[in-house]
């Protein structure tokens, strides 16, 4: 009688809901039984698959039943720490939670992963940047998992035309830590009868995958190229670190207004340049060098129109989209100018009295028309192109004359506290972040900018740490809840940010915004 | 329905002797149809809602067998069903979700009870307890205590679960007391396998129905024959039942090496107590081990003699019993001081008294149990040690990830109809403050998590309007209150709109009409306009809702955000006194994407001309601030990596799963947020016409594009 196994080999499975969780489950209890091992699996569905994190439990027991003659092994329903074989994870930070549940261990467990990122609501919902530092669960993989099998399986899964799952499924069969044979996994698939071709196919893919390479890592979705186009004065002027920021500061404006705009752009550099050292790398200048250079092409109707309008964007619509070359596609933009569009593009005079106007006759808010574009259709992308074709007389807009005071009060005070405290110029120049977005959004973004400018900045040396802390706070709700709790904490607080502190009306800045 | 069981369905069929593999609800429904029932109803719930799902597919099996089966109106109706079993033979199961759904049948519970039964009835509960649960953290044990129904909770695996359904019958009919039969979610979706029995064709049927009614005072819940139930229950049922339970040994002992210490242990929490002496290297595989193990497959009643013989000669006993209050520990107790054994009970001190027991809590419960009573012939070092070593890569795993991975709750599906409703909300909350909104059950209590945060209070199913009542007159503003079309249909249309009407309550009720019951898999409800046999109903909301006198009613679609909104304001507004009720219409996109995507494949397949809607976001429009993801958190709609090297935050970006809901254009404009998205209508298969007219337009379009300016240098 062939020597019965000690313990039944413990598989876990972490999913997102709608990912097919479900089936590879049934895949690997279908390929045991197949083998004539016991096996048994548990999953808490329901309401808990709606999209969210969920998992699926197997046991399976690597002696045949046949050896077994009556006995049976006693399967556990719920996983226990330190004792997983096979952890298997659709998705990074699912990875990190079954880390984090104490199913990954040194001794025992194969992690199998897919390294690519659906991202949770509450990191995708953030101001600013909300996301969880990817490397760290790498790391700790590496760490603790006795053997690894990390790839990013869902660009496998779209290459190989099939679903993460059958990837995964794969990928757990090459291993190595799995009790059944290839064969008997792809007979489940088969067996289960849907989409066969597709995810043998997945399936294939995922096995190689782990046979081939144990620790691939995804690469962190690259940005795009930093153009490197000769720019003579840029390059005579400023020292080598700021070039790879300031060279794309200077294209960007050449690209939204013109020359003499980028000219612009780095006469307002140099004086900071004056001020910065090579101590840090010239952080300052190329820091507000980056701000400088958004903050210049600020996004107004010229500006979108002309970015919807490039024969560039339809290629890259069609591609986002997922268009085949021979299928036509209609591409339909939401626009829903208001008064604030209409005045940012009229000289300062006209765009006040109009205001005045419309303010009076109480229809402020009630100007917004909104407009379904065609820009796939001849009539539609004229009208966008004829609006980005207002470029030539962006300069003569009150928003322009606006915008332009704005950034001269930030740049002034980033000059006058450079002189004192580099560190905290640094922290007045990455305020600029905070403004950003079209309408509402753009004015609260401003507004928190004033707010932060008029307590912490406008007549005083500000602590470069305490921007840093209000300007996080702006980042933490869009109501300013935040924001107003931390300035009144701050101001409160006996230091000498909170000592001299200029009131708001006598503001250069608040006046710019007027 | 979410899933279909066409498959399953066939091993309901299976006959003598051979084998049946699948999940734990499947085994409970053949081991119903060998149990011979005659009736089979039940409300949709996790972890049970797959047991009425197969039976709506196993119709033809049901009338070859002559069994009735049908979804009740909610579980008060279920239980109400097990009337049939009181004065005839009749055989009879019903099911539902519990606590919750045990709380809205308890009152026909007590009566059924009460009255007892002449045939079989058993109540299939899914005990939705712990991890994965939706609803408020109850036992259902205190329902088998006060009403005295028996309360069977058998040991996880399907032979044993299928042995328990047969013999809950027997007992029931042993004893004249309904029996509950307890399943743990992961227990109902267990996949393994056992040996079936032929199917019973019942005695009584539809097929041979029942002659003669019968009549008996006795069995009428009025006194005096309450008086007569209530004292028959303690001298005869009661007796009755814990003699069957110990002459069918439905409980079961597993001797073990250390007889000075023992388990008691639900049956439900065997496999996981094995699991924790397997890994202190006090059992093998096949549990054989060295602590005995006494499993109460019966948790109510008890059998005193059982207890006291397995306790008897052991020094400690550990209770192992999930949840509180610690029912099963206090009546041991209470076994053992009356038959004067003087065994140190421990349970609770060494196990959470609240909670899921999962393997880890009953690893680390067993552990402390052993270092507490140290029973002579184990190696405590060694088991502390086995026990550190499996606890260590949790605190290395906190150490290296800094800090907690972020949560991922369940959500919105994507394109899922009820999300635009909470868009709307949010925005008209922008002017007119926040709202206090009385949430219900079901997919839109998610409106109650992030990014919607919307939804104050959750009273019960269909209790929405309902507990608006007492605070509403109480209110500076308008409180809303949310239904969905399964909870309007399961008692909200009386709760809720009814007695609003009849208090002239004022007040807002938003009715998310999505066509189903869809959290629970998309049951069919009276307005889906079809019932489980597929056969149509004429049963309208509106039309209901009209009847009792809602006089302020409108049906805007789910999707119109703007409508949606702008419709909001003016029931906020409005002078009219009374309910206001707006109803939310939009199929479950769930459901609706299962019937329409193999039609699309086919069309495709077939050269078809199929125009396929996408959203998108130009990420050089988009500044990275995420509005709108705050205002929808469709799974689709995410962020990636800013393609700008000049800024740092991610931009919004629509993934391939986005189904063109429209919701991402609608709240653009209706909250007017940024002009970086788009739709893109995709012709596939396009006619001759459609090339036409797309070669000319890009021909246009080409000469007036604008290019890249970024060549230009200083």
């Amino acid at each position: 009688m062939t020597t019965l196994a000690q313990r039944p080999i413990s598989i876990l499975i972490a999913a997102l809901g709608g990912e097919g969780g479900g089936v590879l489950a049934d895949w690997v209890v279908t390929a045991a039984v197949g083998e004539g091992f016991p096996a048994q699996s548990t999953s808490i569905p329901g309401v808990a698959q709606r999209t969210g994190a969920t998992t699926y439990y197997v046991e399976i027991f690597p002696t045949k039943l046949a050896a077994l003659g009556a006995r049976r092994p006693i399967l556990a329903l719920t996983p226990n720490p330190g004792n997983i074989d096979l952890m298997v994870a659709s998705e990074l930070i699912e990875a990190g939670r079954a880390m984090q549940n104490g199913y990954v261990s040194p001794d025992r467990t194969t992690l199998v992963a897919s390294t690519h990122r659906v991202y949770a609501t509450s990191e995708k919902m953030h101001m600013g940047d909300g996301r969880f530092e990817d490397s760290r669960i790498v790391r700790a993989a590496a760490r603790l998992a006795n053997k690894s099998v990390l790839a990013d399986m869902n660009r496998t899964a779209q290459a190989s035309g099939s679903v993460i799952n059958a990837v995964l499924f794969g990928a757990m069969a090459g291993s190595g830590a799995f009790p059944l044979p290839r064969s008997a996994c792809e007979a489940a698939i088969r067996a289960r009868g849907k989409a066969v071709e597709a995810n043998l196919r997945g399936f294939a893919a995922g096995h190689d995958l782990a046979a081939g390479t144990s620790e691939e890592l995804a690469p962190i979705s690259a940005k795009r190229a930093w153009r490197t186009t000769p720019q003579a004065r840029l390059r005579g002027a400023f020292p080598a670190e700021t070039h790879r920021i300031l060279e794309e500061g200077v294209s960007r404006l050449v690209d939204y207004q013109d020359a003499a705009y980028a000219e612009l752009y780095l006469d307002r550099l140099e004086p900071v340049l004056g001020l910065d050292s090579a101590d840090d790398d010239w952080r300052l200048t190329a820091e507000t060098g980056r701000h400088l250079a958004l903050w210049m092409s600020y996004e107004d109707v010229i500006r979108v129109a002309d970015l919807k309008t490039r024969s560039s964007r339809f290629a890259r619509v069609r591609a986002e989209v997922g268009a085949k070359p021979d299928e036509p596609i209609a591409v339909v933009e939401y626009l829903k100018p208001g008064l604030d569009e209409i005045c940012a593009v009229l000289p300062p005079v006209p765009a006040r009295a109009l205001r005045t106007l419309v303010t009076r006759l109480g229809l402020a808010d009630r100007l917004n028309i909104g407009m379904h574009v065609k820009t796939s259709a001849v009539f539609g992308f004229a009208v966008l192109r004829s609006l980005a074709a207002l470029r030539s007389w962006r300069r003569r807009s009150s928003r322009y004359i606006e915008e332009q005071n704005r950034i001269e009060a930030w740049l002034g005070e980033i000059r006058r506290v450079a002189a004192h405290d580099r560190a905290a110029a640094l922290e007045i120049a990455e305020c600029a972040r905070l403004i950003k977005g079209y309408g509402d959004t753009h004015r609260r973004g401003w507004e928190n900018f004033r707010r932060i400018f008029a307590t912490l900045i406008e007549g005083c040396v500000p602590e470069a740490r305490l921007l840093a802390v209000a300007r996080e706070a702006a980042l933490a709700d869009p109501e300013g809840d935040t924001l107003a709790r931390t300035l009144t904490e701050l101001t409160a607080a006996p230091d000498k940010s909170a000592a001299n502190l200029a009131p708001p009306v006598e503001s250069r800045l608040a006046r710019a915004g007027e | 329905m979410e899933r279909s069981f066409k498959e399953e369905v066939r091993s309901l069929r299976l006959g003598e002797g051979e084998t049946f593999h699948g999940e734990g609800i499947l085994a409970v429904t053949k081991a119903l149809l060998q149990s011979g029932v005659s009736y089979i109803g039940g409300y949709q719930g996790a972890p049970v809602s797959h047991l009425i799902d197969v039976l709506t597919d196993a119709r033809d099996i049901l009338d070859g067998l002559g069994v009735h089966f049908e979804s009740c109106a909610n579980e008060a109706g279920a239980a109400a069903m097990l009337g049939a079993s009181i004065n005839y033979p009749l055989r009879g199961a019903v099911t539902w979700k519990s606590t919750v759904g045990t709380n809205v049948a308890s009152d026909a519970l007590s009566n059924v009870a009460s009255a007892g039964v002449r045939g079989g009835a058993l109540i299939v509960i899914g005990e939705d307890y712990g991890e994965g649960a939706s609803i408020i953290q109850e036992r259902s044990h205190a329902f088998a205590m006060k009403s005295q129904i028996w309360l069977v909770d058998p040991r996880p695996d399907l032979p044993t679960i299928v042995r328990m359904v047969e013999k809950s019958f027997e007992l029931s009919e042993a004893s004249h007391t309904p029996v509950m039969l307890e399943l743990r979610i992961r227990a109902c979706h267990l996949f393994g396998s056992f040996t079936t029995r032929q199917n019973r064709a019942p005695q009584l049927s539809r097929k041979r129905t029942i002659a003669e009614p019968d009549f008996d005072f006795g069995r009428i819940c009025l006194p005096p024959a309450t008086y007569a139930q209530e004292r028959h229950k303690v001298e005869v049922r009661w007796p009755a039942a814990v003699k069957f339970v110990r002459e069918h040994g439905l409980n079961e002992v597993f001797e073990g090496r250390l007889a000075e210490i023992g388990v008691i242990v639900q049956g439900g929490m065997y496999n996981t107590v094995v699991r924790a002496l397997q890994q202190l290297g006090l059992a093998d595989a096949f549990g054989a081990g060295d602590v005995p193990i006494y499993v109460l497959n019966v948790t109510y009643p008890l059998v005193p003699d059982e207890v006291a013989e397995f306790c008897a000669d052991k020094r400690a006993v550990l209770v192992v019993e999930e949840g509180q209050p610690a029912y099963l520990e206090e009546a041991i107790n209470a076994i053992l001081r009356k038959a004067d054994i003087d065994t140190r009970l421990v349970g609770k001190e060494v196990l959470p008294m609240a909670g899921e027991y999962t393997g880890e809590v009953v690893l680390t419960g067993v552990a402390r149990f052993l270092e507490g009573s140290a029973p002579a012939g184990i190696d405590l070092v060694k088991i502390s040690e086995t026990f550190e070593g499996n606890t260590r890569p949790k605190r290395i795993a906190a150490e290296l990830l800094g800090a907690a991975v972020p949560a991922r709750p369940p959500g919105f599906c994507v394109g899922c109809p009820e999300r635009p409703v909470f868009s709307a909300m949010k925005i008209v909350e922008r002017d007119v403050g926040r709202l206090h909104v009385s949430a219900d059950i079901g997919c839109h209590t998610f409106s109650t998590l992030p990014p919607f945060n919307i939804g104050n209070t959750v009273l019960g199913y269909g209790l929405g309007l309902a507990s608006s009542s007492g605070l509403a007159p109480n209110f500076s503003k308008r409180v809303v209150s949310i239904m969905g079309d399964g909870g309007f249909w399961h008692n909200g249309l009386v709760t809720g709109v009814a007695n609003a009407v009849f208090n002239r309550d004022d007040g807002i009720l938003i009715i998310m009409k999505n066509g189903y019951t869809s959290a629970t898999g998309q049951q069919n409800i009276p307005s889906s306009g079809k019932n489980l046999r597929d056969e149509p109903t004429d049963m309208r909301i509106d039309a209901a809702v009209k009847a009792l006198g809602v006089k302020w009613l409108r049906t805007i679609r789910s999707y119109s955000v703007a409508t949606m909104a702008r419709t909001l304001r003016e029931a906020l507004k409005s002078k009219e006194p009374g309910l206001k009720v707006i109803i939310a219409d939009g199929e479950c996109q769930l459901a609706r994407q299962r019937r329409e995507r193999p039609l699309v494949a086919k069309q495709l397949a077939a050269g078809e001309r199929v125009v396929r809607t996408r959203f998108g976001v130009d990420d050089d429009v988009c500044t990275g601030d995420h509005s709108c993801i705050r205002l929808s958190g469709c799974p689709s709609l995410t962020i990636k990596t800013n393609p700008d090297p000049l800024r740092t935050d991610p931009v919004a970006t629509v993934n391939t799963g986005c189904v063109g809901c429209g919701l991402c254009g609608e709240v653009a404009h209706a909250a007017v947020l940024c002009p970086s998205f788009y739709r893109a209508e995709i012709v596939q298969n396009p006619n001759w016409w459609d090339r036409l007219v797309e070669r000319a337009r890009r021909a246009i379009i080409a000469r007036l594009a604008g290019g890249d300016r970024r060549s230009a240098t200083t």
